[in-house]
């Protein structure tokens, strides 16, 4: 029957077959392109993969560092100021826009264009504006992710309903505690949700830059082992971003659920 | 009778474009009252009522406020403390427990942001005092066992309930309800109009001491019983009266068509609305049969009633 609950033993039963059909898999098709060519890189075996893994904690002869390590660093540096710049921007352009008509109608049209610019192509401009070092990577998830974001504190702040700020007015609230004590603690855990949203569209931008104009980092590694078609360097590169993108949606939601529990419940 | 008056409304005519809403309201409330006011539906209450609060300013005319302390008059030009509101939905913050929801209006009231962010230590003695009143005052509506649930917790009637308490904190110079128990079932119903005569019998308490009465409200209802129940005088609004005789072309908008006393009701004492019938018929079709237009003068007579004795509870 539709929507019929099952134990939740054989859901997680499940869930972790899944995950072993999809190794069993791999496992296979790799094998059967180790028949065809013992050399194959594409598609490496595991025992390959181990060497891959080995090579990227390992520390690198030639440039006496850990690619782990650097890229670790750099990625996660240039990922997290350029969240926070989003984040921090979308937020006071969103309450202002909601707020105030003036700010409404002054920056709504140039954000929902903006909004639809894809980052990635526009990454010539980020380049000739902030150049090439950690500024342009920032710049580049902070716009990436500034103008949907900023869009959808705006709604939300829409959303307050206009009777509950009469009411705070007739408890003598002040247009400053309007906005922070009941606009802004009511839309906070909106906010989470729409960042969780736009984690992985910031991963992409930075990626999609580290690529092109990186010199360190993940986007660069990845780049540059998959041209050398070390596979087996790039498939443990895609499962640590996986791990870190899942990670942060994870801490997210343990803050909604820990900071504003009625909002959790009442969905 | 010697009354105080604490909310009047002085010639309000409203209109949106060449909609004409409201068309010269004129209405004083005396202190300790319990107001209905009723019509049709479209004919303004909700826009009377916003002029009341002072969101939407109406076109011409004036609200006018008599401060109890000090007994200053003074133009409603905007939403102040001395206005308390509950509305149908919406009145409770989503994100504070009832007892946080009540004492939230004496934060906003007596602190400013900057004093609980660089008065921490103060702020947080002060705070605990506010939920110890707030506390206080949701005991005495019944409400102990709701003090931590967030609104989405507790069940309609208590939500309403809530939603007075946080007005009533502010200690009000009138409670304005905009349809507040409209959403509630027949019983949920029943047990707060009780709890708004229980208010009404402490104002006729402290009117045999000599003191001011404490609660004056202003209930708005599209529900003739509850109407005539609750109040001690009515008020309906309706654009269904001879503003053709009146000589104007168009029409001008809802105004005052009734204005009676109504029967004065303890908490405990048995309801039966037969005994409203007749009230009931008349206001029926004096506001609200679009065929039948009346003469606006013709049923204004509660001053004439407080002129001839006529008043009981607190218009006595």
């Amino acid at each position: 029957m539709i929507r019929r609950p099952i134990q939740k033993k054989w859901r997680l039963l499940l869930g972790v077959l899944s995950v072993m059909i999809l190794l069993l898999l791999y496992t296979l098709v790799s094998y059967v392109q180790h028949l065809r060519n013992p050399q194959d890189s594409t598609i490496p075996a595991w025992s390959q993969l181990k060497d891959g893994v080995h090579k990227i904690i390992e520390i690198n002869p030639r440039s006496d560092e850990r690619w782990i390590v650097v890229d670790s660093k750099a990625t996660a540096y240039r990922l997290f100021l350029g969240l926070f710049y989003g984040i921090a921007g979308a937020v006071i352009l969103g309450l202002m826009m909601g707020c105030f008509s003036v700010f409404e109608s002054l920056l709504a049209p140039p954000l929902s264009l903006l909004a639809k610019i894809p980052p990635t192509a526009a990454l010539a401009v980020f380049f000739v504006m902030v150049g090439t070092d950690t500024n342009m990577f920032v710049a580049m998830i902070t716009f990436g992710i500034l103008p949907t974001l900023a869009q959808s504190v705006y709604l939300s702040v829409k959303e307050v309903h206009e009777e509950m700020l009469f009411k705070a007015y007739t408890l003598g609230a002040s247009q400053t505690e309007l906005v922070w004590n009941i606009i802004f603690q009511q839309i906070a855990p909106k906010i989470i949700d729409a960042v969780r949203l736009q984690i992985g569209p910031a991963m992409v931008y930075l990626i999609a830059a580290e690529m092109v104009v990186g010199d360190v980092g993940f986007g660069y590694r990845i780049r540059l082992q998959s041209r050398l078609l070390n596979m087996n360097v790039v498939y443990p590169y895609l499962t640590l971003l996986a791990a870190f993108g899942f990670a942060m949606d994870y801490l997210l939601r343990v803050i909604q659920r820990a900071g504003f529990a009625w909002y959790v419940n009442e969905k | 009778m010697n009354v105080e008056i604490v909310l009047e409304c002085r010639g309000i005519s409203h209109w949106f474009g060449s909609n004409r809403v409201l068309f010269d309201i004129n209405l004083k409330i005396i202190r300790g009252e319990i107001v209905s006011l009723v019509g049709p539906s479209g004919c303004g209450k909700s826009t009377l009522l916003r002029a009341i609060i002072g969101t939407h300013p109406p076109c011409k005319g004036e609200v006018i406020m008599t401060s109890s302390v000090s007994g200053d008059a003074r133009t409603v030009d905007g939403p102040g403390r001395d206005r308390g509101i509950v509305y149908q939905n919406y009145s409770l913050f989503p994100f504070l427990t009832a007892r946080e929801n009540v004492a939230i209006g004496l934060m906003l009231d007596q602190t400013s942001l900057a004093f609980r962010m660089f008065h921490f230590f103060k702020w947080r003695n002060l705070r605990k005092e506010h939920l110890v009143q707030a506390d206080a005052l949701l005991e005495t509506l019944k409400l102990g066992k709701a003090l931590h649930l967030y609104p989405h917790e507790m069940s309609g009637g208590m939500r309403q309930r809530v939603a007075i308490a946080q007005a009533l904190i502010m200690k009000p110079e009138i409670l304005l309800l905009d349809e507040p128990f409209g959403a509630l079932d027949e019983a949920t119903r029943e047990e707060l109009q009780k709890m708004l005569l229980t208010l009404y019998s402490e104002n006729c308490a402290a009117k045999g001491r000599g003191e001011p009465p404490p609660y004056t409200i202003f209930i708005v209802t599209h529900e003739l019983n509850e109407a005539i129940y609750v109040g001690d005088r009515i008020v309906a609004l309706s654009q269904y009266w001879n503003w053709k005789e009146a000589g104007l072309k168009t029409s001008p908008g809802a105004t005052i068509v009734y204005d009676k006393m109504a029967p004065v009701y303890l908490p405990e004492q048995a309801r039966d609305f037969e005994t409203f019938l007749s009230q009931r018929h008349k206001i029926r079709q004096t506001a609200f049969e679009p065929d039948q237009p009346v003469d606006r003068n013709e049923n204004i007579q509660f001053w004439d009633e407080i002129k001839a004795g006529m008043g009981h509870g607190v218009l006595q």
